[in-house]
């Protein structure tokens, strides 16, 4: 159930690349990527199959004071896989979703005040400052990477993942790993978060894949042929 | 439940002349705090991203849906690429997918099924619709040889085009401009995004005839010869538990 690290196919960076690269990234403008002020670690499963469970590092930015988006690693390091994104709103915002949406978007309640959302590196009591605010919110997540189960390539089509939502859910196996790798106890963690509040109406009844589950699946659809005249536009 | 080719329902967050997203300016205290967490954080994979690459898809279930996009690209290797996917090159672009680049080589060891998922970059890159913004020619002409060469497989999570306000329904995979009628990008895309970077595509076009044109995979650009495209469903499921949910 951990995440297995077979290695990613492909030859070493030539050198002639890796300074284009060195080059460009010193040009060229990286304003959206500059706007990611924040890592946050968490662990998430397949909405259909609860007992794949993934550790995932989020990078986030602020859209704006209610809406995060954040770019999935599975790890912190430099050579991570970039395995999905996250998609963060205020619990007013989850509530104007339509409601065959929301069961894609689950509850962060749990997760943060049961310790197991932490953000590496940052002092508890910053870090509360935080959570006391992600505590309330909703996420989307998907998955492109299933790495999990050994993907040395991004292959096969998108997974909507979800969240802890009780205790007993996540392996205690990949717990203690990322406890110990991370210097981070989650029983410390729930005992100091004891006053974080989940959203004001409580959690929806349908977040969290509207308490069933859920899988995606590939259809092919018809398009005119490639050679036909395209659509005039105005 | 959602599918990548259904509009969502009427919600105050699917009609696009208003804010996208829709929410609070950002606070104060968040900005501190964000700037907090940033000093003590290393974000290490995040400024793995060394280049900025705009260019235009797609839509796999809609060719007539077309976007111009910004990947930033990290790469892992000499042959795998990974892009997180904006609406724009500011700040406050929204995040609307990722975007996988592999070499041939790695390219024909998929199963056919995987192929026809990928599209080919060589007429996106010889076009040049594809552009790194701010890089000179010179620079950028070396590797463009063996990015023509190169499959992606791009997946959008943010229909910001249709007027989402927020990131609805299920992800679309898309697809790179071919030079055949319906894959080919319309003028007055190009040309906002030519006369926002100052450059000329035609120009580049023309700068990029002696890049060599690779063999294309015959699976690569399903659509092309099969006038299929592609959708993505998601639908209600039982999910393997090991503790009860929710």
């Amino acid at each position: 159930m951990a995440t297995s690290h077979v290695d990613v196919p492909g030859e070493p960076t030539e050198t002639g690349t890796a300074l284009l690269e060195t080059a460009t990234g010193t040009i060229q403008g990286f304003q959206p990527i500059n706007n990611i002020h924040q890592h946050l670690c968490a662990f998430h499963f397949y909405a259909h199959d609860m007992t794949r469970q993934v550790e995932a590092h989020h990078f986030c930015g602020h859209l704006n004071e209610d809406v995060r988006q954040c770019l999935i690693y599975d790890s912190p390091n430099k050579d991570a896989r970039l395995i999905g994104i996250e998609y963060i709103v205020v619990e007013s915002l989850f509530l104007t979703l339509p409601d065959d949406e929301k069961p894609l978007w689950h509850s962060h309640e749990f997760e943060v005040k049961g310790g197991y959302l932490f953000m590496p590196g940052v002092p508890g009591m910053v870090e509360r400052q935080d959570l006391k605010q992600v505590c309330k919110t909703y996420g989307k997540v998907i998955h492109f990477w299933q790495d999990d189960r050994g993907d040395p390539l991004p292959l096969g089509i998108p997974q909507i993942m979800m969240a802890l939502t009780r205790p007993g859910q996540l392996d205690e196996n990949i717990a203690k790993d990322v406890e110990k790798r991370f210097g981070v106890s989650f029983e410390e963690q729930r005992e100091q978060r004891k006053d974080l509040t989940g959203p004001d109406h409580g959690i929806h009844p349908l977040a969290n894949a509207a308490g069933r589950g859920l899988k995606t699946e590939l259809r092919e659809v018809d398009i005119p042929p490639a050679t036909s005249m395209p659509r005039v536009f105005v | 439940m959602a599918s990548s080719d259904e509009k969502p329902g009427p919600t105050p967050v699917a009609t696009g002349d208003k804010p996208t997203p829709p929410g609070e300016p950002t606070t104060l205290s968040s900005k501190i705090l964000d700037k907090g967490a940033g000093m003590m954080q290393s974000l290490k994979p995040v400024k793995e991203m060394k280049q900025h690459v705009c260019t235009f898809a797609l839509y796999a279930h809609d060719l007539s849906r077309q976007i111009e996009t910004h990947h930033y690209v990290g790469r892992l290797n000499q042959d795998v690429l990974q892009c997180a996917v904006y609406d724009s090159d500011k700040r406050k672009a929204n995040l609307i997918g990722v975007e996988y680049i592999i070499s041939p080589k790695l390219y024909e060891t998929l199963p056919e099924e995987e192929q026809k998922l990928w599209h080919s970059h060589a007429y996106e890159i010889k076009s040049g619709l594809w552009v790194n913004p701010g890089v000179p020619q010179m620079l950028e002409k070396p590797e463009l040889e063996n990015m023509a060469c190169t499959y992606g497989k791009f997946w959008c999570t943010w229909q910001v085009d249709r007027g989402d306000r927020l990131p609805l329904g299920a992800p679309a995979l898309m697809f790179s401009p071919q030079p055949v009628n319906r894959g080919r990008v319309r003028p007055d895309l190009v040309q906002r995004r030519d006369e926002k970077y100052k450059i000329s595509t035609e120009e580049l076009r023309e700068s990029r005839v002696d890049i060599q044109e690779p063999e294309i995979h015959p699976n690569a650009d399903y659509w092309v010869k099969h006038n299929k495209g592609f959708a993505v469903d998601v639908k209600p499921a039982d999910m393997k538990r090991l503790a009860p949910f929710p």
